[in-house]
């Protein structure tokens, strides 16, 4: 099962440290978790991942074809069950209870210890155990996944959606022919607007993974939220001047295109640049009873990990550009 | 992105492969005798289907397809049976391979029909029986 490429540099029997805590994300605020599979070349800590792994999803990973794809279905795994474990330790710990099953000596949760299971439309969710409900937060993850990137997006309460593409990912087809069969008729007519075919190659990329981050975050699948039937807009805020406009400054909105009662529109957008080479889009559910302050402005935390290894925070850095939706 | 069997399916996880069901599909298999057709139920819901096993031809341009839109070497297996969530295709590749099956049979696919394709051999089965339907219409 060994990727050829990697190399058993290790001799003595290899365990993983502890694995550090990590903030848990505010009320209204998304926290995104990235993994590069090129950085996983150590034979010996894919073997420790592997054992993180519930047996059926050891037996999913295993049955995934090629090197690249086993490694990609592994770290998405394991950059799930780590982010939730380290997001939870300190809450854990101030709330008390220090027997809970789920606690390793240190009083870490074990990211080992998640069940999950997937909701009516086949959306997958942490299975709380009977003991977590009274002392946990309730997390809500969404995953996405190129052989270059993996993201974790994390919410408290919050429904996320999330979706990544490489930067320079550039469709087969012809964008328009694409976004004609499969968009709404008025982001058909933005993309036509644009004059240079690669400004529009580039544009189609972003609202591809910002419908895809909303078709996600409705948990629906697909065939539940077609492309067509919804509109993803570029808005001005209202009291600000085009020309004074800062980048970031537009909001991101849905508008389902016409009445359809699983497609809803009180959902917060995001999109960003992360490390230079892939976009990364954000789709939060607004609390409907959050009434008073209008929500235009998503707050997102990233960071940059190699579970167990390396750790780093890439917010209010250049590795994390704000394109649109960010406060 | 989301994996092609997130396209195909009512949902898959990013990671596309929990609980996948390993159970085997029945399939007819028929043998057309001169000109005479056998006349399957057509199938709009996506319950019990019964589909003939598509002809190698539409086998091989569903494969070809595949292999172009992914950018797979010739020396990666690809077999009929691959699982579309197995060999790393995500949604954009799934709905570039939709829209270059639409225009090579000149047919149309939509998202009721496309529920239930997990392999390739499905694509090709549906692909032949639209083919099918389309010029019986005719």
């Amino acid at each position: 099962m060994l990727p050829s490429n990697l190399v058993a540099r290790r001799l003595v029997p290899f365990a993983l440290p502890s694995l550090p805590s990590a903030p848990l994300p505010s009320p209204r605020e998304a926290h995104l978790w990235c993994v590069k599979p090129d950085e996983l070349k150590d034979a010996s800590l894919l073997q420790e991942y592997m054992k993180i792994l519930s047996p059926c999803e050891k037996e999913n990973v295993l049955s995934v074809k090629g090197e690249v794809l086993q490694k990609c279905a592994l770290l998405s795994r394991v950059l799930v069950r780590t982010t939730l474990a380290r997001c939870l330790w300190i809450e854990g710990l101030s709330s008390g209870c220090l027997f809970h099953a789920r606690l390793d000596t240190d009083y870490r949760i074990n990211p080992r210890s998640f069940k999950f299971k997937k909701n009516r439309f086949g959306k997958p969710e942490v299975e709380w155990q009977h003991n977590d409900v009274s002392f946990l937060p309730s997390l809500q993850f969404n995953v996405s996944h190129t052989s270059s990137l993996i993201a974790c997006g994390i919410t408290v309460n919050d429904p996320i959606g999330i979706d990544v593409e490489e930067k320079q990912r550039r469709p087969n087809a012809d964008v328009l022919s694409l976004a004609s069969r499969y968009f709404s008729p008025p982001e058909v007519q933005y993309l036509k607007s644009l004059v240079d075919s690669d400004s529009q190659k580039i544009e189609f990329i972003k609202l591809w993974t910002l419908k895809e981050a909303y078709v996600k975050a409705l948990g629906r699948g697909f065939s539940g939220a077609p492309f067509r039937k919804f509109t993803i807009r570029f808005e001005t805020r209202g009291d600000l001047v085009s020309e004074k406009l800062k980048t970031g400054e537009f909001r991101i909105a849905v508008e389902p295109v016409s009445d359809h009662e699983t497609l809803t529109a009180n959902w917060q957008f995001a999109l960003a640049e992360i490390t230079g080479s892939h976009f990364a889009a954000i789709c939060m559910g607004i609390d409907e009873n959050d009434t008073g302050k209008e929500h235009d402005l998503l707050k997102l935390k990233v960071w940059k990990t190699l579970p167990y290894m390396e750790d780093e925070c890439l917010s209010d850095s250049e590795a994390v550009i704000k394109i649109s939706g960010l406060s | 992105m989301a994996t092609l069997s997130a396209a195909f399916a009512s949902w898959k996880p990013a990671a596309s492969f929990i609980n996948q069901t390993k159970g085997l599909t029945y399939r007819a298999k028929v043998a057309s005798i001169g000109t005479s057709r056998l006349n399957f139920p057509s199938s709009r819901s996506s319950r019990l289907h019964i589909r003939c096993a598509a002809k190698p031809e539409i086998v091989n341009k569903v494969l070809e397809i595949v292999k172009r839109q992914l950018a797979l070497s010739n020396e990666t297996s690809l077999a009929p049976e691959s699982k579309f969530s197995e060999i790393g295709a995500d949604s954009l590749d799934t709905v570039e391979i939709v829209m270059c099956l639409e225009e090579e049979f000149s047919i149309s696919i939509d998202e009721d029909n496309s529920q239930n394709i997990n392999t390739i051999q499905d694509a090709a089965d549906l692909i032949d029986q639209l083919v099918q339907q389309k010029t019986e219409v005719a």
